[in-house]
């Protein structure tokens, strides 16, 4: 992501996420079910700041809310989702002028639609994509879940400062310096 | 089967039927962003300019990072929960945050 918009995803999903956490502040919930309410505020909130620019935003949006997406909601991309590397000849059938394919080939391009199907399920929306489109999804997916890490480490670090100041230690993960550091940051 | 009718019926076809020159237009996309999202993985040496690796290491490598940032923001989610319910952070404390980070 460039620069400015590296800067206004992030001001838009810090809004939006901080606005969300207030509801998770009820105590009565769990711990796994407030860390469910935050990783879902966090997503919605992402999808939210990228806005419309990319598929994967609106299929995570429609994953939080209990109703399962179907393929009839989203715009059709194509006519049909073409795998990745298709080169089906028409003539298959009679073997006259399908090119010798050796078995290092067939491996590799089985290999290469295995994970390209692995990849569209990692992918919100991506069942739907074709193989071009499905590149750029996660290319997109990838730079904005960054960003969604780094403005959560941030929020992290700033809420456990003030937390050092009132409260009991939080022994974070992997963290065993003393809060009362002020150095830390 | 004659070659002409080969012909029309790729034309009849709805969806195109990959002629020579279109199968390597889409086969460059492809080869184009492939290099790209490899330039965003961790340690990927196509960032110093080397040729990129093979399709399927490309794909691999992008849904296992994928996968660990999706359990980076887990973790934090969790971080951030056990915080919150310590009621350690009150409202006006998460107005001064969102004030000092944006």
């Amino acid at each position: 992501m460039r620069g400015p918009t590296a800067k206004s995803f992030k001001q838009g999903f810090l809004r939006s996420f901080l606005v969300s956490l207030k509801s998770c502040r009820n105590g009565d919930m769990s711990l796994q079910e407030r860390k469910r309410a935050v990783r879902s505020s966090a997503d919605a909130a992402m999808a939210t700041a990228r806005g419309g620019g990319a598929m994967w935003p609106q299929a995570l949006l429609a994953s939080s809310s209990s109703s399962p997406p179907t393929s009839s909601s989203w715009p059709r991309l194509l006519p049909t989702a073409a795998k990745v590397k298709t080169t089906r000849c028409k003539s298959t059938a009679r073997r006259c002028c399908r090119p010798k394919r050796s078995s290092s080939e067939m491996i590799a391009r089985r290999l290469v639609r295995k994970r390209t199907k692995i990849l569209r399920g990692m992918v919100p929306g991506g069942e739907l994509l074709d193989g071009v489109s499905l590149l750029r999804e996660a290319m997109d997916y990838v730079v904005h879940l960054r960003a969604q890490v780094a403005v959560l480490r941030r929020v992290s670090n700033a809420m456990h400062h003030m937390a050092g100041a009132v409260a009991p230690r939080v022994q974070l993960k992997g963290e065993t310096a003393q809060l009362s550091d002020g150095n830390q940051g | 089967m004659s070659s002409s009718s080969r012909r029309s019926r790729s034309r009849r076809a709805g969806t195109s039927v990959s002629s020579s020159s279109s199968r390597s237009i889409s086969e460059d996309q492809i080869s184009d962003l492939l290099s790209k999202l490899e330039a965003l993985l961790p340690d990927s040496q196509a960032r110093n300019g080397a040729h990129r690796g093979p399709a399927s290491r490309v794909l691999q490598e992008t849904c296992s990072y994928i996968r660990s940032l999706h359990r980076e923001v887990d973790d934090l989610s969790e971080t951030l929960a056990a915080l919150l319910a310590s009621d350690a952070v009150t409202a006006e404390q998460a107005a001064v945050i969102r004030s000092l980070l944006m």
